[in-house]
């Protein structure tokens, strides 16, 4: 992070992606466990399809949180953590809305 | 040092495909993120990890902190047929009870029951040959650092006990952060591992440090962060559980989950049925030719605990636990038998490669399987992680105090308080725990609400450090917690020469001496830091000129 504007606008571009790593991180992480479970469980046990997913999903966040704090703009930040974790949401939500 | 690396090659070799200058590199930014996400959640999982490092040895210290438990004799064979007989004796109105016997970290025998199933369970412990309820002084003993260490428990009875693991959670997660933000940041430390230049002194001695403790056992660091977050995944992380185990009215299933991922059949599961007469008492269970079943079933293996309770439909139910000792994989083999004639229903294990793989991660976090020698060489980890830790909070400090010697001015107030609380948590939390342990011996035995009165003392000191480090924030500061955690863990060998259970005589133990093996550093430590002239501040070489940072 560059210290190239004034420091009130540092410190809310900081602010605003911390919000996005840590909510936006876990929101990513928590819709690609449900998913990746849901996917899963059409050939695996429920159970072991729920651990492999959730063990895989922890790996999701530090990377979530890595594109937080890299990408170019705010913009890229927000639309690269909670762009995958609203497609995936709906891939979790979606089966149980139409076939239920 | 001149001579460039075939690395060192390679890399100018490939400059051309480095990120454009206006954009800063991937390496800048997770150094970034280290450094912050590293100090602001720093301080608690400095205690997180130290508090989960002294949990290694929580069957020890809540035997320490219980010297009227020592001395015990052998248990008798047919102990759990005593203890029920000493339980029906105590209440009738028994709903439910975990026995676990007595093994060699502990000589005597736990047993939780309670009367009702919604209530709490009432702790007893017993006599290994007579089954005779004993009366311990009342304390929480090592369970305090295990509960602190995963809830930040505050108070015997459990309070913000969610928000705690929440708060646990939330750190473990920044650890995680900070461990691979630190490979890329320090991504020199590999070839930089062999590089100890205590000598050099001021930051490049604490940066050695932090690469050393940082790289040494990182797999190490990453197993039990992992495992941290997944021990608790039904709480932090339950969107698969949720997804998968939906109902058909919309709500979620979790409790044939848990039953599945503890390997039990469906119609084991706990799904209480409220008509089924749960709620009477135990009558007297078969328990001799219950445990003469399942030593057939496991030759080789020690029982660990007997649990006994109602099943959904009513019917009483004994579980005959494997000890945790006897394997690596958490939870161990349990046998379900049936209450009334002692047939045995049902031997549930866990199963499959994941849950398995969850059960050898949880296992390896609990340590539960270790002996004394590997228990102590994963203290020894923890320590290290603990000191890793540490090293990175001084580093910020160092750093900065470093560059705002080229600047006029004072210090900065954030640096101040970074340095304070830096003194506060990484002497100030031993010295607490050192105070718990005084007033373990010291508060008389009638204190009401003994167990609070004694984390009273743990949390009143942690805040007299606190108050002490925002007053001193430079080397006095150190100094004097370290001289006071000295003086603290060098006299408990002392005091429990002096105050262990009446008419025995105490051996001094391995416990006391390390407690003093602690005391002896710290003491140390605040020698080593008593006056200006010794200490390294003062040798300071110009930061940063002298250091052998290659970059293209």
């Amino acid at each position: 992070m560059k210290t190239r504007e004034p420091l009130w606008a540092y410190r809310l571009a900081v602010g605003a992606r911390t919000l996005v790593a840590v909510i936006g991180g876990w929101s990513l992480t928590a819709a690609c466990a449900a998913a990746l479970s849901l996917g899963l469980a059409q050939k695996l046990p429920r159970v072991e399809a729920v651990l492999w997913a959730t063990q895989l999903a922890w790996l999701i966040y530090p990377l979530a949180v890595a594109w937080a704090f890299w990408a170019r703009t705010l913009g890229q930040a927000t639309a690269g953590v909670l762009g995958p974790a609203l497609v995936l949401g709906l891939l979790a939500w979606l089966p149980h809305r139409l076939g239920a | 040092m001149p001579t460039l690396t075939a690395l060192q090659r390679l890399r100018t070799a490939l400059r051309p495909l480095s990120p454009a200058p206006e954009r800063e590199g991937f390496r800048q930014a997770m150094s970034w993120l280290h450094t912050w996400a590293g100090l602001v959640l720093g301080w608690l999982l400095f205690a997180i990890f130290l508090t989960g490092t002294l949990s290694f040895f929580r069957a020890e210290f809540s035997l320490w902190m219980r010297p009227e438990l020592t001395g015990l004799p052998t248990p008798a064979p047919d102990l759990a047929e005593k203890v029920q007989a000493s339980l029906q004796a105590h209440s009738s109105e028994v709903r439910q009870w975990i026995l676990t016997l007595p093994d060699e970290r502990q000589a005597h025998a736990t047993l939780l029951w309670r009367d009702s199933l919604q209530g709490r369970f009432e702790t007893l412990f017993l006599h290994p040959d007579t089954g005779a309820v004993l009366q311990p002084r009342a304390t929480l003993g090592g369970d305090f650092f295990y509960r602190f260490h995963f809830e930040l428990r505050t108070a015997q009875k459990g309070r913000w006990v969610q928000e705690g693991r929440w708060l646990v959670g939330g750190a473990t997660l920044a650890m995680l952060v900070a461990l691979l933000s630190g490979i890329v940041t320090h991504r020199r430390f590999f070839k930089d591992f062999f590089t100890w230049r205590p000598g050099k002194g001021g930051q490049r001695a604490w940066l050695d440090a932090h690469n050393v403790s940082g790289v040494l056992v990182l797999p190490f660091y990453l197993l039990i962060t992992f495992s941290g977050l997944m021990i608790f995944h039904t709480l932090y992380l339950p969107t698969g559980i949720a997804s998968t185990y939906r109902t058909h009215q919309g709500g979620v299933d979790s409790a044939a989950y848990l039953a599945e991922l503890q390997g039990e059949k469906p119609e084991q599961s706990r799904r209480a049925q409220p008509s089924a007469g749960l709620d009477r008492p135990l009558p007297t269970l078969p328990l001799t030719q219950v445990l003469a079943q399942a030593r057939l079933a496991w030759p080789e293996g020690r029982v660990g605990s007997l649990q006994a309770r109602r099943d959904a439909q009513g019917q009483p139910l004994i579980e005959v636990v494997r000890h945790e000792g006897d394997r690596l994989q958490y939870r161990p083999q349990r046998l379900l038998f049936d209450g009334l004639q002692g047939h045995l229903l049902q031997a549930v294990d866990a199963q499959g490669p994941a849950v398995r793989t969850y059960g050898v991660l949880y296992g390896l976090h609990m340590a539960r399987f270790a002996d004394t020698g590997l228990r102590w060489a994963l203290f020894a980890l923890g320590l290290l992680g603990s000191g890793m830790i540490a090293t990175g909070l001084v580093l910020w400090s160092v750093k900065r105090d470093a560059q705002a010697q080229r600047k006029p001015g004072p210090r900065p107030w954030g640096h101040r308080l970074v340095a304070s609380l830096n003194i506060a948590t990484l002497a100030g939390l031993p010295l607490a725990c050192a105070a718990l342990l005084w007033a373990n011996r010291l508060l008389p035995l009638d204190t009401p609400g003994r167990p609070d009165a004694e984390l009273g003392v743990f949390f009143g000191t942690w805040g007299l450090g606190l108050a002490w480090a925002l007053w001193q924030a430079g080397r006095r500061g150190w100094c004097g917690l370290w001289a006071a955690n000295g003086l603290a863990w060098l006299g408990l060998p002392l005091l429990h020469l002096l105050t262990s259970a009446v008419g025995i005589p105490a051996p001094l133990g391995w416990m006391s001496l390390s407690m003093g093996l602690v005391g002896t550093l710290a003491a140390a430590l605040a020698w080593r830091l008593r006056s200006p002239t010794t200490h390294h501040h003062t040798r300071h070489t110009p930061p940063l000129s002298t250091t052998v940072e290659v970059q293209p």
